[in-house]
């Protein structure tokens, strides 16, 4: 295919330059013996910003043999009209369409993306379940964060790569260039650390639909890269041809974070922590600008202001890189918030995450930020010429009571008596609360917790409008349903993968963006399979065999409750750089800590 | 300063505007070709362009202004090496005063593929062409159709800026009267008033 015979639809869609590619730093492309391609099921400005896909792409194109091309979820105005007009999905490199690849790998990094697997394999002419695609099709591969949960795409998927990507891919692409066929390949496959085949494994349940068995004697470890100075990262990058979300170059400072938030999958599923040394990232950061023009660098990790080496890292980047650089530090703690870390690009407002409003609750998810470091943070903040402040919390919080919701409202007002304390400062305080319900997500000390109800929601949200409405503060909180679909995919076992089908045949797809999202539809389509939402969303069993436990992400299960049973007492366990926590990861890994 | 023309084609034609600015202004930061900043609270590159042109048209006439003390002479090699595709530099000049990319450009020659047989004299001996304006208002713009040919079954013409008249109307108004489809718009040259190259405004000293 070429630009030429789409040029006509190009012309009647909006932003059509996410369908041509041409972007400076595109390798010329042609095909090879083994042609893979990287999916990103979302939008090209959300895609062109993911990390994962670059460092993918650098992985197998250092395969002999191997081109690895890529294709972004077209949005619906493109998609209707390749429909209409015939022409089957393709990438954006070579301009293949994507069912004449070998094989097609998704990056999964939100659950409410699954049903656009399903709309891109649709739109490329590929069987959407794994039993109706033979050797004529490519084999279908995810991985990326959710596939710590494989099991509701298990239908739909050939083959996982559970964990880091740098070593596990290569040896899948070296691999595949090895095997005749399609089944050869998936069952050697397996010998690869971190890679699942849904059709090797039959899961056995009981009568009440709790899982009995699975039919796999050892789990499958996660694949895990233990030097990140030595692993594949792309010293180039794509120059997008039109303004991407984070539209500027990115290093990842480290992986895994010290913290262990109850909460929060990263924080597990991403262990140990692996910080680049400093020497590395300056190198990589002086390539990228180079070579993309960008000026801004960004210092990606779960938690930049815990890298080990922050000071040496932003001197030795001033030093190196051209004078107009800027450094943007997303994900600052407030009690790692440092006015020499203050982002230099000019920002009037600064985005927190204290996540609970007291203190009982912080440390019950383990959040470990006191009022003291509340307070020291937004004074830095203030003193930095901020004059506005949003603030993430999150409602549904195990042990969460009406208390902790009248303590956001005290925050608040907190805020604005630190702000005007300073009589000098000229603007008001702008502040912008945003709450989103808690999902229970598998590898967490919350994984057994139950998801609160709709009512639930209403009641504190009427709560924070009594008390925050009137007061100058924006409040916002997400769409219940959509949360609780989340939190359905994100603990589902494979009879999910029913629901996903349906919902995709009714039109859910891109269920991410709010004016796309179908929640209608999806509650048909959980009917019509007879699947209860609250079946996933209920809590669960602390003997019960969860959907994921065939998967090992060196965390041990006993860890977890213990740090469930520690949330349960308001205790902080406090991050690993106070010494280690015993959390399984020293198994497979020696932290330097 | 810097005035560059240069091409908009192979994909870079679906590059809205803005996009296509903050792509040459990266363009010439991995070019090492040292652009100006304007002062003030958010400083930004001193790069000016000429009158955005419709998506999906293809142009080997885009002219750019770069405040820069880099000499013409290297400039296209340079920034050539590090572009995108679809867009390259055609040309460079030096200029010591700030010429008007976007308001002395005031017409320009296009090819225009895919429309039906008409004979040219219907639009040039009729005092009126009507077109739709971005509000559904009739305008007349015959006043802006300076030249109409057929060549080689493709029709060339020269057609001037304003009054809501756009190329893509243009020739979707000729669709309509003579027939054709699956249109191929390409700008070949933005023209001074008095019908000459833009960069012509350079010559006598610059």
């Amino acid at each position: 295919m070429d630009l030429k015979s789409i040029e006509n639809i190009l012309k009647r869609v909006e932003k059509p330059s996410r369908y041509t590619g041409g972007e400076y730093g595109e390798r010329d492309l042609k095909p090879s013996r083994l042609n893979y391609c990287i999916c990103f099921p979302d939008v090209y400005e959300v895609a062109m910003s993911n990390l994962s896909i670059r460092i993918v792409s650098e992985v197998i194109n250092r395969v002999d043999g191997a081109v690895c091309d890529r294709c972004f979820a077209p949005w619906t105005d493109f998609g209707d009209e390749l429909k209409k007009a015939g022409i089957p999905l393709y990438s954006l490199g070579m301009k293949m369409p994507l069912k004449d690849f070998d094989m097609i790998g998704f990056t999964l990094q939100y659950e409410m993306s699954y049903t656009t697997i399903l709309y891109m394999l649709d739109l490329a002419g590929i069987p959407l379940l794994r039993t109706e695609r033979g050797e004529n099709y490519p084999i279908i591969q995810a991985g990326g964060p959710c596939a710590v949960n494989p099991e509701p795409l298990a239908d739909f998927i050939d083959i996982f790569v559970i964990g880091d990507g740098e070593d596990s891919m290569r040896e899948l692409a070296e691999l595949k260039l090895e095997c005749k066929n399609k089944t050869e390949f998936l069952k050697r496959a397996t010998e690869i650390q971190g890679v699942y085949v849904p059709s090797l494994m039959e899961v056995e349940y009981y009568p009440d639909g709790k899982i009995k068995s699975f039919s796999i004697d050892k789990p499958i470890k996660k694949a895990l890269c233990k030097d990140l100075d030595k692993g594949a990262f792309p010293d180039k990058m794509l120059v997008p041809n039109s303004e991407s979300v984070f539209d500027r170059a990115v290093i990842e400072v480290m992986r895994g974070c010290y913290r262990g938030c109850r909460f929060c999958q990263a924080g597990f599923i991403y262990r140990p922590v692996r910080p680049r040394k400093p020497e590395t990232l300056i190198n990589q950061a002086v390539s990228l600008i180079e070579n993309t023009g960008f000026d801004e660098v960004g210092l990606n990790s779960l938690s930049t202001g815990d890298y080990p080496h922050l000071k040496q890292l932003i001197g030795g980047l001033k030093e190196n890189l051209p004078k107009n650089t800027k450094l943007a530090l997303p994900s600052l703690r407030l009690d790692s918030f440092d006015g020499e870390f203050v982002q230099e690009s000019k920002k009037n407002s600064l985005t927190f995450a204290p996540e609970a409003g007291t203190q009982r609750l912080r440390d019950a998810i383990n959040k470990d930020i006191t009022e003291d470091d509340i307070e020291r943070g937004l004074n830095m903040a203030f003193e930095n010429g901020y004059t506005g402040i949003k603030l993430y919390f999150m409602f549904g919080l195990p042990t969460e009571t009406d208390e902790d919701i009248y303590g956001i409202c005290d925050i608040v007002s907190r805020i604005r008596k630190i702000y005007s304390q300073d009589k000098s400062r000229a603007r008001g305080l702008r502040i912008s609360v945003s709450a989103s319900t808690f999902i229970p997500k598998p590898f967490t000390p919350f994984q057994w917790e139950a998801q609160i109800l709709s009512e639930d929601v209403k009641h504190k949200v009427d709560i924070l409008k009594s008390k925050l409405y009137g007061y100058n503060t924006n409040l916002s909180w997400n769409d219940f349903a959509l949360s609780e679909i989340e939190a359905v995919l994100a603990r589902g076992d494979r009879r999910v993968g029913k629901v996903l089908y349906s919902a995709y045949k009714k039109g859910c797809y891109f269920d991410g963006w709010s004016d796309k999202f179908k929640p209608d539809k999806w509650d048909e389509a959980f009917e019509e399979n007879g699947i209860s939402k609250r079946f996933y969303t209920r809590e669960w069993g602390e003997d019960e065999i969860l959907p994921w436990d065939f998967i090992d992400c060196f965390v041990d299960k006993k860890f977890l409750l213990k740090e469930r049973g520690k949330a349960y007492r308001a205790e902080v366990t406090g991050s690993c750089k106070q010494g280690c926590k015993g959390c399984g990861i020293q198994k497979v890994y020696r932290c330097d800590v | 300063m810097i005035l560059m023309r240069y091409s908009k084609t192979l994909g870079a034609e679906f590059t809205a505007h803005l996009d296509l600015m903050r792509g040459i202004g990266r363009t010439l930061a991995r070019a090492k070709i040292e652009v100006k900043y304007s002062q003030g609270y958010h400083p930004h590159l001193l790069i000016f362009m000429s009158a955005p042109l419709g998506l999906g048209i293809k142009s080997y006439s885009e002219y750019c202004l770069i405040d820069t003390d880099e000499s013409a002479e290297d400039f296209k090699a340079k920034f050539n090496k590090v572009t995108r595709k679809g867009i390259e530099c055609i040309g460079a000049w030096e200029t010591q005063k700030k010429i008007g990319v976007a308001s002395d450009i005031v017409k320009a020659k296009y090819l225009i593929k895919g429309i039906g047989e008409f004979d040219e004299r219907d639009i040039l001996n009729s005092t009126e062409f009507i077109i739709k304006d971005k509000n559904g208002n009739d305008k007349n713009v015959r006043d802006l159709i300076y030249e109409v040919k057929r060549v080689d079954g493709d029709v060339v013409c020269v057609l001037g800026f304003g009054n809501g008249l756009r190329v893509e109307k243009f020739a979707e108004k000729l669709v309509e009267r003579y027939g054709g489809g699956d249109l191929d718009i390409i700008k070949t040259e933005g023209l001074t008033m008095d019908g000459k190259p833009f960069e012509s405004v350079l010559q006598g000293g610059e």
